[in-house]
């Protein structure tokens, strides 16, 4: 099967897996729609997490959302109201990339043998905070820029009124 | 009373393991928290500890050497573990066990599924 093809099942996985996580651990409404190549390489977004897997073929699964859904999300599963950015609300979106990445993972691995995941990384964007000429400071709303030279598979989901996705990159690895 | 560990990279996990389990009834006293397998292998043997619940993939020693480790060390060596993990499939199910882990669980779980998992070793109120 073409390389295209193996994505297009794998992005029939991580749509699975979202939907079962968010009915497991979230407990919020989700939407989704059709996988489809994100033809910019440049992914503009607030916040990533992200996690490798390698063996017969390796790739990324990432998660790409606004920090706004990130408090959201983490709010649900801590089971408190969450205000600010902190570390503990990156744990929380690392944690949903890692349940989405393991689920993909295990059926990956019934299909083509053993991968590896790895422990789950998460980019956050900082507001950018400019001092004018006049001593009034300015911030910008900056979001991450993520580069990447192939493709994003990226399937859209909606949750509670906020957009998020996740993004898959596959490659088979040299034998 | 049962003192349990958790051992987790993520806060954010051994919290909602923790609510769930305080939540479902099952009784336990204390509650210890580590961050990966090597600080874990310190709590269980520093500890009175009757449970042991264990990711798979953490930094510094993974889950599975934790089990093994645990498991070879002759010190509190049969202290029950469960695997509460990401890791999928019959593979990972059976290494676990081979190495010396008493039960499973894959992540994402509802609150039902670790409590039918933990019955097996706590009492229920």
């Amino acid at each position: 099967m073409a390389i295209e093809g193996i994505m297009e099942n794998v992005a029939s996985d991580i749509t699975s897996a979202t939907k079962t996580l968010f009915e497991t651990m979230i407990m919020l409404d989700l939407k989704y729609d059709n996988s489809f190549f994100e033809d910019d390489t440049q992914i503009k977004t607030d916040v990533i997490g992200m996690v490798s897997f390698t063996g017969k073929y390796h790739g990324v699964i990432a998660l790409f959302c606004s920090k706004k859904f990130a408090l959201k999300v983490a709010s649900t599963m801590l089971m408190t109201d969450l205000t600010d950015f902190t570390n503990e609300v990156k744990d929380a979106v690392g944690e949903v990339s890692n349940m989405i990445a393991g689920n993909v993972k295990t059926k990956l691995t019934a299909q083509y043998g053993e991968m590896n995941l790895s422990i789950p990384i998460v980019i956050a964007g900082e507001g950018l905070s400019i001092t004018a000429v006049n001593n009034h400071p300015v911030v910008a709303e900056t979001t991450l820029s993520c580069f990447s030279k192939d493709p994003w598979l990226m399937t859209p989901f909606i949750s509670s009124g906020e957009k998020f996705d996740v993004g898959l990159l596959l490659k088979e690895s040299s034998k | 009373m049962p003192k349990v560990l958790i051992i987790d990279d993520s806060a954010v996990m051994r919290k909602i393991i923790q609510r769930n389990i305080q939540q479902s009834g099952l009784l336990v006293d204390e509650f210890v928290e580590a961050g990966d397998g090597r600080e874990g292998l310190e709590k269980a043997t520093a500890n009175n500890i009757d449970l042991i619940l264990c990711d798979w993939n953490m930094p510094n020693m993974t889950g599975i050497d934790f089990v093994k480790a645990l498991r070879g060390s002759g010190q509190k060596s049969n202290i029950p573990i469960v695997m509460v993990t990401t890791e999928g499939g019959e593979a990972k199910i059976e290494e676990a066990k081979n190495s010396g882990a008493n039960g499973y669980l894959t992540k994402p779980f509802t609150p039902d599924q670790l409590k039918s998992k933990l019955g097996n070793f706590l009492l229920v109120k």
